[in-house]
């Protein structure tokens, strides 16, 4: 206990005196964060609905996979991602290892499962009847999908924030495609384990402190747009 | 179809048309036809294939056989009145912009289709915050507004209470008569039968047996079958007729010609419906209080009904 309580009393001078390393590894998590949800929700709501608001055979299927997919260990997930991306891989060509981009890419992919598994299980849950009296009345694609989305807001961001939460929090992937870089690649996430590794406590839970308000800032600001008023007003024009 | 047809124009014409669902016909050549300016009412047991044969008309659904003729366009509005989660007005104004109304358009005409259904103060109101029957208002008030020329409208009054339903049936009757269009309402109660509709169709297990004005068809039933449907309980047998009967027809007499035995009595509110035992068959009919009650005699007289040959197989007569 008296381990831990030095190790706070040493991490808060790192916090409040705004380490330029701790402020560059922050920057970079929230990047990290946003861009590979933004781009897990770009790709994965298409996906969603194809999933939601489709009706060919195989749709089950796909959705059985979203869901699985859910569950891949983030390590293997990275594992797979360190073969595609080292020279001799598929897109070695690329020059991704230990680069930046690699730990984009493995956020987005970590991601997308959440984005699409939980999106199509809220489009799916929408009372069939609404979607269908809307077809009837002659609504498009475009329409159908915007109808479905709005109507299942409070559950695609419910998808928005545990992706958001996976990007923020996630380590075994990153390290594998990124190899954790001092400075240059690194999470809050994977620069707390660089820090407990070398055995710098005090760094170590300083980093873990400012992650986990960064954790409530984020997740609490979605969590409240998510509850106004029975899930966010999102802005969408009626195509006509 | 973009101006008003007609008068008697067949909007929709279906020919031998049959539905499978899965293995399944659900619909068993059926021919219709719908005119401008008529209020249909397709009348049918549960299962009997009245959605189906709508999703059908409706193009919904692809029949497996027949052929199906629309002279306009064809709203369908579903049975489960669901909205979306915005205001009753935002609610109808999506449907005419699904519908390809221009925009300037839409916010006059969603308030004349709500007024049209009593539903003009519900505007306002998100739409969760409705009750039953008031979404069944706005459900029927969005097909309106989008002023097809042929509507289809299913079980529009299903799931609400006695006095709701009451309520709306009286407003959708003049609501949903237009002379410009065509309206087909699937029902399941015959009240709501009576109260809407100038032409009924009758679908029993997939197949259209009786067609015609109700008054006609409670009068004349063609059939047993469409008899039984009709509410005809009562069946006496001789002399190689039978003779159905509802309970008005059936008459306590102490001077009356047919001895009968109570074999049950069920409490109504003013009275009680007295199922009656008699030589030949058995007669329902409702006695006012004091009602007669299980195990006494009466005497009967029966005044009306329908005359069938004694042909008519019971397996058949049970099915309904």
């Amino acid at each position: 206990m008296q381990l831990l309580w030095d190790e706070l009393r040493d991490a808060v001078p790192l916090i409040v005196h705004g380490n330029p390393y701790l402020l560059s590894v922050v920057w970079f998590t929230i990047q990290v964060a946003v861009i590979a949800t933004v781009l897990a929700a770009a790709i994965g709501v298409p996906i969603a609905l194809v999933i939601g608001l489709g009706r060919f055979p195989g749709r089950r299927m796909l959705q059985v996979f979203a869901n699985a997919s859910l569950a891949l260990p983030p390590v293997v997930v990275g594992f797979f991602l360190f073969l595609l991306f080292v020279p001799q891989g598929p897109l070695g060509a690329l020059h991704l290892t230990v680069t930046r981009k690699a730990v984009f890419i493995a956020q987005t992919v970590l991601a997308l499962p959440y984005i699409v598994a939980l999106t199509a299980a809220a489009i799916q849950g929408l009372p069939p009847g609404l979607l269908a009296q809307a077809r009837l009345l002659g609504a498009g694609r475009r329409q159908l999908c915007t109808l479905a989305l709005r109507e299942a807001r409070i559950g695609v961001l419910a998808a928005v924030i545990a992706a958001l939460g996976t990007t923020l929090s996630e380590v075994g992937a990153i390290v594998l495609v990124g190899d954790n870089v001092y400075g240059y690649d690194q999470t809050l996430a994977s620069a707390t384990l660089y820090e407990a590794n070398a055995a710098h406590y005090a760094d170590a839970v300083a980093i873990a402190i400012v992650l986990i308000g960064l954790i409530l800032v984020l997740m609490g600001g979605v969590s409240l747009l998510q509850q106004q008023d029975g899930g966010i007003r999102l802005r969408f024009r009626s195509a006509t | 179809m973009t101006e008003a047809a007609p008068a008697n124009q067949v909007l929709l014409r279906c020919q031998n048309v049959s539905v499978r669902r899965g293995e399944r016909e659900v619909v068993r050549d059926v021919s219709l036809a719908l005119r401008t300016g008529e209020l249909v009412g397709l009348l049918g047991p549960n299962g009997a294939g009245k959605s189906t044969l709508l999703d059908a008309l409706g193009g919904a659904v692809v029949p497996a056989q027949g052929r199906i003729e629309r002279d306009g366009r064809v709203a369908i509005a579903l049975q489960s009145p669901d909205l979306a989660r915005r205001t009753v007005l935002a609610n109808v104004t999506l449907a005419l912009a699904w519908w390809g109304v221009p925009r300037p358009q839409r916010a006059d005409r969603a308030l004349q289709a709500l007024a049209t259904m009593g539903a003009e103060h519900l505007a306002p109101r998100a739409a969760r915050t409705l009750s039953g029957g008031e979404r069944r208002r706005v459900h029927i008030a969005r097909a309106l507004a989008v002023r097809p020329d042929i509507l289809l409208l299913d079980e529009p009054f299903a799931g609400l209470d006695a006095e709701t339903r009451a309520t709306l049936l009286q407003d959708a009757a003049s609501a949903l008569r237009s002379r410009a269009r065509a309206t087909l309402v699937v029902v399941h109660d015959r009240a709501e039968a009576w109260a809407l509709a100038d032409r009924l169709l009758i679908l029993i297990a997939g197949e259209l047996v009786a067609e015609g004005p109700p008054r006609e068809l409670l009068e004349h039933p063609p059939s047993q079958l469409v008899a039984r449907f009709l509410g005809f309980d009562g069946m006496l047998t001789d002399a190689g007729e039978t003779l159905l009967t509802r309970p008005p027809h059936v008459i306590l007499d102490p001077a009356g010609p047919l001895r009968a035995r109570v074999t049950r009595a069920v409490a109504l509110e003013d009275g009680a419906r007295l199922e009656l035992e008699l030589e030949h068959g058995r007669l329902y009919t409702v006695a006012p209080l004091p009602a007669p009650r299980p195990g006494d005699t009466v005497r009967v007289r029966v005044q009306g009904g329908v005359r069938f040959p004694l042909a008519a197989p019971e397996s058949v007569l049970a099915s309904i």
